[in-house]
C-alpha cells in the first residue's frame, strides 16, 4: 500500500511522466498497485459523499454511504471504460503511437490525479455536510468540486499526451537525421525540415521505441517488422502535432461529458433525505437539467 | 509576554530587511491563539455595552476566533497540499506552508489592533444587526490587510515558479468558502441581546451561503 502511495505521488510530482521518461519510451506506471490505492480514495470520497445523508437523516440512511462509497470509484471505472477504446482508436488514427497498453496505463493515472484532488476536498464537502441542510446545495457543491477534479485531471492528461507527441517529434527527427546519414543518396528526402514519417518511416519505427511497452524487452524493436505506414491521416509532422493536440482536446471534453452524465446514471450519491434508499434512481433527465434545476431550486428559496 | 510583542512586530515587517517572521511553528500558534482570543473577548463583550457583561460569551467568542481559523485552515489544507504538487511545487510546500500559517497569525494581530475601535462602536452604537455588521468590516479588512503580509511572503516563491502565484489564489478562494461557513457554524459571536449565552447556536445550523441567496432574493423581489 505504501508502496503504491507513492507512485501515486510520483504521477502527482510528474515525475512517472518526465520527458526523459516518456523519450526512453516509458510511461512509468505500474497499475496494480495504483489501482488499490485509486480505489481507496474513490471509496472515501463517495463515503463523504454520503454522509450527507446519514447526517440529515439521523443515521436512517447509513446504506446510502456504503452505496456510494461503492459507486464513486464504479463511476471512475466506468467512465474509463466507455472512453478508452475511443482514446486509442483516434490516437492511433493521428499517427500517436502509443500503444492500447499506455494508453491504458495513462487513462488510469489520469483517474489517480482526479481522485486524489476530490478525496483530498472530502473534508470539505463533510465539513459542509454536517453543517447544512439543504439538498442542492449539497449537490451543486459536489458538483463544482467533481469539476474542479476533473478538471485537473485532464489537465495532467492533456499535458502529458501534448509532452508524448513532442517527444515523439523529437525521436523523429533525430532518426531522421541519423537516417540521413546513413543514406546519403536520398537525403532530400529525410532531413527536410518538415518530415515525412510517410517516406522514411522504415528506418524510423525500426528506430523508435514503442512508448509505454515494458521498459526492459531486449530487441523488442528488431523483433517486430518494421510497419511501412503510421497512421490513416497522417500528413507531415507538424500537421500531426497539430491535429494529434486537437483529438485530444475533443476527447477530453468528450470525457468530461460523459462522465457528467454517468455520474447521473448511477446517482444517488447524496441521497435526498426525503427520498427512501435506493442503490439506483428510475432512468430520467440527464445530469445537466439536474444541475440546472438545482441552482434555480436554490435560487428559489428552498431548503435551509 | 515582551518576548510575544517582539514575535508579533517581527511578523508584521516580514519581508523588510534586517527583521524576520517567527519561524516555528508553536510561536506562530500562539501569536494566533492570543490574538485572536483577544479580539473575540472584545467581540463577545456586546452585552456589556447594552446593559449586561457576559463573560462566558466573551470567553466564548475568544475561543472561537483562532478555533475559526485553526479549523478552517486544516479543513482547507488536503487540497492545496495535493494541487500544489500536481503543479509540481512540492518541493516548496514547506515554505508556502509557514507563509499562509504566518498570514493566519497575521490576520489576528490586525484583528487584535482593531478590537479597540470594535468596542468604540459597541459603546456609540446600541443595535444588534449594526454589531454584527460591523464587525463582518473589521474581519474583512483584518483579511485583506493580512494579504499583504501573506504577498511579501509569497514573494520569494512566486520568483521560483510563477506557478505559486495561482496557488495563492486558489487558497484564497477555498480558505474563504470553507472560513465564512465556519463562522457561521461557529456562531453566536457577538451574542444576541434576546438569546442566552450558548457556546453554539442551538437551532438547525444552516448554511451561510443559503442565508446570503435568501437576503438577497428577498431585497430582488422586494
Amino acid at each position: 500500500m505504501l508502496k503504491a502511495i507513492k507512485q501515486l505521488d510520483d504521477i502527482l510530482r510528474g515525475e512517472a511522466t518526465q520527458p526523459d521518461l516518456l523519450k526512453q519510451g516509458r510511461i512509468d506506471i505500474p497499475i496494480s498497485g495504483l489501482l488499490l490505492v485509486i480505489t481507496a480514495l474513490g471509496i472515501f470520497y463517495g463515503a463523504c459523499m454520503g454522509a450527507f445523508s446519514v447526517i440529515r437523516t439521523g443515521g436512517g440512511l447509513w446504506m446510502q454511504l456504503v452505496a456510494s462509497a461503492v459507486k464513486l470509484p464504479l463511476l471512475f471505472f466506468l467512465t474509463l471504460l466507455v472512453t478508452l477504446p475511443s482514446l486509442y482508436v483516434f490516437n492511433a488514427l493521428v499517427g500517436s503511437r502509443l500503444s492500447f497498453g499506455s494508453v491504458l496505463r495513462l487513462l488510469i493515472a489520469m483517474v489517480g490525479v482526479a481522485l486524489a484532488v476530490l478525496a483530498s476536498l472530502g473534508p470539505i464537502v463533510v465539513f459542509f455536510s454536517v453543517s447544512t441542510t439543504s439538498y442542492p446545495f449539497m449537490m451543486l457543491l459536489n458538483v463544482v468540486m467533481a469539476a474542479v477534479a476533473g478538471f485537473l485531471g485532464l489537465a495532467f492528461l492533456l499535458r502529458t499526451l501534448h509532452r508524448l507527441v513532442r517527444v515523439q517529434g523529437e525521436l523523429a527527427r533525430e532518426n531522421a537525421d541519423a537516417a540521413s546519414d546513413d543514406k546519403r543518396e536520398q537525403p532530400a528526402d529525410a532531413s527536410s525540415p518538415a518530415v515525412g514519417p510517410g517516406d522514411s518511416d522504415t528506418q524510423m519505427q525500426a528506430k523508435l521505441p514503442s512508448l509505454g511497452d515494458e521498459p526492459a524487452r531486449p530487441g523488442q524493436g528488431a523483433a517486430t517488422p518494421p510497419r511501412t505506414f503510421s497512421g490513416a491521416l497522417e500528413r507531415d509532422e507538424v500537421e500531426t502535432d497539430r491535429r494529434a493536440r486537437m483529438v485530444f482536446q475533443l476527447w477530453v471534453v468528450v470525457f468530461a461529458l460523459v462522465g457528467a452524465q454517468m455520474s447521473w446514471v448511477l446517482r444517488p450519491f447524496i441521497g435526498s433525505p426525503d427520498m427512501p434508499f435506493t442503490w439506483f434512481r428510475d432512468r430520467e433527465g440527464n445530469f445537466f437539467l439536474r444541475v440546472l434545476q438545482a441552482v434555480r431550486e436554490l435560487l428559489g428559496i428552498t431548503g435551509g | 509576554m515582551r518576548e510575544l510583542l517582539i514575535r508579533a512586530d517581527g511578523l508584521l515587517r516580514v519581508g523588510h530587511p534586517g527583521h524576520h517572521a517567527p519561524t516555528s511553528a508553536a510561536a506562530i500558534l500562539s501569536l494566533l491563539a492570543v490574538f485572536g482570543f483577544l479580539y473575540g473577548a472584545v467581540m463577545g463583550s456586546y452585552g456589556g455595552f447594552i446593559g449586561e457583561l457576559r463573560l462566558l460569551q466573551m470567553l466564548y467568542s475568544g475561543m472561537k476566533v483562532p478555533l475559526l481559523l485553526l479549523v478552517s485552515f486544516t479543513l482547507s489544507l488536503p487540497s492545496f497540499f495535493v494541487i500544489n504538487t500536481l503543479l509540481g511545487l512540492r518541493s516548496d510546500f514547506r515554505q508556502a506552508l509557514k507563509s499562509l500559517l504566518l498570514a493566519q497569525a497575521g490576520l489576528t494581530l490586525i484583528l487584535a489592533a482593531l478590537a479597540p475601535f470594535t468596542a468604540f462602536w459597541y459603546l456609540s452604537f446600541s443595535s444588534y444587526p449594526a454589531a454584527i455588521l460591523f464587525n463582518g468590516v473589521m474581519f474583512a479588512t483584518a483579511s485583506f490587510s493580512a494579504q499583504l503580509i501573506l504577498r511579501r511572503l509569497y514573494r520569494p516563491l512566486i520568483q521560483r515558479n510563477p506557478r505559486h502565484q495561482v496557488m495563492r489564489w486558489l487558497w484564497l478562494v477555498t480558505y474563504v468558502f470553507v472560513a465564512v461557513q465556519m463562522a457561521w457554524v461557529l456562531r453566536p459571536f457577538i451574542g444576541s441581546p434576546g438569546a442566552p449565552t450558548r457556546l453554539l447556536r442551538e437551532e438547525a445550523w444552516g448554511n451561510a451561503y443559503i442565508e446570503v441567496v435568501r437576503i438577497l432574493m428577498r431585497l430582488v423581489a422586494g
